[in-house]
Order: structure tokens, then sequence, then C-alpha cells
């Protein structure tokens, strides 16, 4: 069955958004991510324009982070007072992000810049939390100690430095202690990139919330939801607002698969352990890098594409 | 005085039109022993909730022995495109974006017979007909040299053609001889992708390599209802429609979350 579009102007078989919508949502649920990075590149595939793609994703969002935060408060999974304060940074964030856009811009091949970002940071990312939690897997399984090159060490110092900072903060449901200043700073450093890269950060913000602030995967995963919930409020009002670029009937397709995925989603991460899903996010991100590097380096099909805004 | 004025001018109205009347009359005198005309199934097409494209029938009269040509186009307009490119040596990415100006957003040719046999490039030149002709009639920015300009229009169709917009095609109208004329009939299949507009449909008629009668008529495709609604609601009320949209996502994750935990209590 057929459904047209009103602001995409295409018509799509509903199985499919919905399907889509399903499986990001238990990504969702499962990791804490918006999943924007498989969503928005998947709709364009679908022949939806690009700008109305990344808007009606993120308006989907809000749904299945709503079904997910739902979720994991259900079950003490969600920091509020840590979700406030990345959101704080997040914004602060977001603003010198969409600057640092315009200077890019200014200065020309801000796309190359943009696209170099983010493989870089999927890349990395993606490497370091596979490699982590390999070796954090074997140690627990052999119960002695795995040489972790160099990175103890550094982890250590940046952790005393972070313990010097003032406003020392104690966050109950993670269980750990911080300068309220630490989540505000690495939220809004999450939100700089999140801003120029055009993505919504679930990616970035879930290892800086498990590495640097050193919080139990399964609150990092509520909190995380939490937290893109109020950003990808944010985003669609603007979206709506500036660029008329949401399509509702879509994004009532996607969100029909997407809230049901994130409890679903939530279930099975409970049935997991914290390295278990970090390596399976770990995994997603890589594959998501190899495939971005593929599309950079393969002779396109189409060399012209729909530009955006209208 | 005055009104001697006015019965003059009046007296130059009338002349006027008589002469305006015969002179139509002379014409159609000329053309009435290869009258062509042109029919479409529907001249609206109503974009709903459940429209999945649509299919336009032309049809019509033409005189005996013609080759026809049928062309579907929008108005011509400006389209600006993202251009993907090779940045830093390797890597494909956007770099930039071109300007296609005088391009209309869909065009569709269906022919009697291949249109190069048919007509000579300046007569495709003077009717728009052929992708060549549309090349040299379109103006595109920022291009160096021709031969740039001849590959980026190359691209430019593939990419029309990709999303259903442009195709041309030759072979497939149907012709039938009766009382000395033909009656042609040619079905197409009109895509989704084609945004709300008005369309016009001509025919031209071609004997030894001119074109000797053209006939028009116009296809507009509208939305309708639920559709109309958002799409205006979208472009003319962007907060109301952000704000709504936004409780709607609300609304359905607390509604989708409430559900599964009664399901889980139990």
């Amino acid at each position: 069955m057929y459904l047209y579009l009103p602001v995409a102007l295409t018509s799509i078989n509903i199985i499919i958004p919905i399907g889509l919508g399903l499986v990001v949502g238990l990504l969702s649920g499962l990791f804490g991510v918006g999943g924007g990075f498989l969503m928005t590149p998947l709709l364009i595939m679908l022949g939806i324009p690009a700008t109305v793609a990344a808007a009606t994703d993120s308006n989907q969002i809000v749904a299945a982070s709503t079904s997910g935060t739902y979720a994991h408060w259900k079950v003490g999974n969600v920091d509020f007072k840590m979700g406030f304060h990345l959101l704080i940074g997040g914004f602060i964030g977001g603003l010198f992000g969409v600057q640092g856009i315009k200077i890019l811009r200014a200065m020309g091949n801000a796309d190359f810049v943009i696209k170099m970002t983010y493989v870089l940071m999927l890349g990395i990312v993606g490497a370091y939390m596979f490699i982590e939690s390999i070796q954090s897997m074997k140690k627990a399984r052999k119960g002695d100690d795995v040489p972790l090159t160099e990175s103890p060490s550094r982890e250590s110092a940046i952790a005393r430095l972070l313990k010097s900072l003032p406003l020392q903060t104690h966050y109950e449901k993670s269980g750990v202690t911080h300068s309220a200043l630490i989540p505000i700073i690495f939220g809004g450093f999450v939100g700089v990139l999140a801003a120029i890269m055009g993505v919504g950060g679930g990616f970035l913000m879930v290892p800086v919330m498990v590495y640097i602030l050193r919080m139990p995967m399964h609150v990092v995963v509520g909190t995380s939801l939490f937290q893109i919930l109020f950003n990808c409020i944010e985003v669609t009002f603007l979206q709506a607002y500036t660029n008329h670029t949401v399509d509702f009937t879509l994004a009532v397709l996607l969100l029909l698969g997407s809230t049901i995925g994130a409890q679903i989603g939530t279930v099975f991460g409970r049935k997991l352990k914290g390295e278990q899903l970090k390596i399976l996010l770990a995994v997603i991100v890589l594959v998501v890098t190899v495939k971005i590097i593929f599309e950079l380096t393969m002779t396109p099909s189409l060399l012209l594409s729909q530009a955006g805004g209208h | 005085m005055k009104k001697f004025k006015i019965q003059d001018s009046r007296f130059k109205i009338a002349g006027f039109l008589s002469l305006c009347c015969t002179a139509a009359l002379l014409l159609f005198c000329s053309s009435s022993s290869a009258e062509l005309t042109i029919n479409t199934n529907h001249d609206h097409i109503s974009i709903d909730f459940s429209y999945h494209g649509s299919e336009v029938a032309v049809s019509g009269v033409s005189a005996a022995g013609a080759d026809l040509i049928i062309k579907i186009a929008s108005p011509e307009g400006r389209q600006s495109l993202r251009k993907k490119g090779k940045a830093a040596g390797f890597l494909w990415m956007n770099v930039g974006e071109l300007k296609f100006e005088n391009t209309p957003a869909l065009y569709f040719m269906r022919s009697t017979k291949k249109l190069e046999g048919l007509l000579d490039e300046e007569e495709m030149g003077r009717y728009l007909l052929g992708y060549s002709a549309l090349e040299r009639h379109a103006e595109i920015a920022p291009v160096s040299n021709p031969e740039e300009k001849a590959r980026w229009f190359d691209e430019f169709v593939r990419f029309k053609e990709s999303s259903r917009l442009y195709s041309i095609s030759h072979g497939d109208i149907s012709v039938a001889e009766k009382d000395g004329k033909q009656n042609y009939h040619i079905s197409l299949s009109w895509p989704y992708q084609a945004v709300p507009g008005d369309y016009t449909v001509t025919v031209y008629a071609v004997k030894d390599k001119r074109v000797i009668e053209t006939a028009m008529t116009q296809v507009r495709v509208e939305q309708v209802g639920g559709i109309k609604f958002l799409a205006d609601m979208a472009k003319n009320k962007g907060a109301l429609y952000g704000i709504i949209s936004i409780i709607v996502a609300l609304a359905a994750g607390f509604g989708v979350g409430m559900i599964f935990r009664k399901g889980g209590a139990h």
C-alpha cells in the first residue's frame, strides 16, 4: 500500500518506513543513539529529498526517544541531573557549532571538512570502543590483567585532572561524582561537533558518558535518550519553522515502527551485558564508517542531486 | 463634436472586427484540409494520500500520412542541483551547485519515428524538440566551456531520467487511418515524482522535415484534501506545524510506552 507524502512530494510503500522505524527504534532502545546516521541516508536512498529526510528523522526521533526514555525511566536507568547538565552544554555547543559552519562555508570547501570530521569521528569512536570492549571482555573472562597499552595511564591522568575541578557534584543514578563543569564541557564539545556534522551526535555522547563520565552502560543508554529527546524537539521545531522540511506523514509512518522498536530494544538491552552492548554499537559504527568510505571512493552513478531548500 | 468622435471610433471598431473575422475565416479555410486536434483523458490530476502516479492518454486526429511528435513539458525555469566531484583528488563529494536555467522540470517526448529522421536541427530548436535542442536552449552556470556544458547537461538528463521526469522515445504512438485522416493515440504513465503545477501537452504534425501544424492542451496537477492541507500548513504556518508534529511524536512515544508497560506488567 502506497502513501503520498505532502512535503517530500513523493509516494512511498508504507511497509518500508514502518520497518525502517522498527529497526532504528530498536537501536535507540538498545544503545541510546538516535540512529540518524542510519535513517537519513536510507531515506535519501528511497527518494526523499536530503533536507526533508534529516528534518523528518529528527521528528521521528522525538517519538522513539520518548518511548525509549520512558521505558528506561521505569527501570531507573535515566540520570536526569546528568542529562540536564549535558543538555546545557549541548545547547551552548550547538550555538557555537552553527557559527562554526558559517565560518567554514565562508572559507570554502566546508563539505570536505564536514565529511572528513564525520568519517574520522566515526572511525575513531568505533575503533576505540571495539578494542576497549574486547579487551575488557577478555579481562573479565581470564580474571587477570591484560596490558591496555597507554590508554589506562592516559585515562587516569585525565581522571585526576577532572577531580581537581570545582562544583563537584554527586550523580546518584550513575553512582559517580564529577564537577558539574565536566558534563557541561563535554556536552558542549559533542554539541559543536554534532551541529557541524549535522547529526544528533548520540554516537559521540554515548562514548563520552562511558569513558569520560564513567557511567554504567545501562544508565548511559537511558540518559542519552533523555538528552536526545530534547535536542530533537528543538531541531524539529527549527526545521519546521525555518526550512519547512518536516514531512508529518512520513514522520508518523516512521514513529509507528520506532516507538515499538525502542521498547523492544530496551527489553533486549536489559538481557545483555554492558560490554556486549558496547561492542555491538562499536561494530555498527564501524560498518557505517566503512560504508561512507566506500561512498567517498567509488564513482557515483549520478553526479547531480537535489539541492537543499525550496 | 464629441458625439461624432465616438461614432467615428465605433465605426473603426466595427471595421476592425469584421477584418478580423474575415482573416480568421480565411485562416480556417486554408488549414481545414489538415486539422490537428489533441485531447487528454483528463485535464486534472489530483494528488491525495493514495496517489501513486497516474496515466495520461493523449489522442486526436491529424492529416493522413503525417508523422507526429507529442511533447509534455512543465514551464521553463531555473533548477539548482548539487554537483559531485573529486575532492583532494580521490574522494567523491558535493563540490558546489550548478544552476540550470531555461529548463523544464518535466520533459516527455514521443514520436512516430526517430526524431533525427523527422526534423532538421533548426526545426528541432524552434520547437524545443529533443535533448540537443534543450541543451542549446539551456544555460548552465558555472561552466567554463561548451564541452563542460555538454557534459553537465548529459548528467542533468541522466539525473532527470532516473527520477522519471525526462524521457524520450519513438514508435509508441499508435496511428489508424480513417476517412482520409488519421487517429492517433498514446498512453503515458505519469510519474508521482512530478510536482504540482501546469503541464503543457503539444502535438506536432510533421511532413517533409517541417512542422506543418501544432495543437496543444494542458494538464493541471493539484494537491487536494489532506495532502493540500498539510502541504499548505507546512509552508505557511511553520511554527504551528512544528509544534503539532512534536506533540504528536511525544504522545505517540508515551502512548506506546504505556501500552508496553501494561503488557509487561501482566
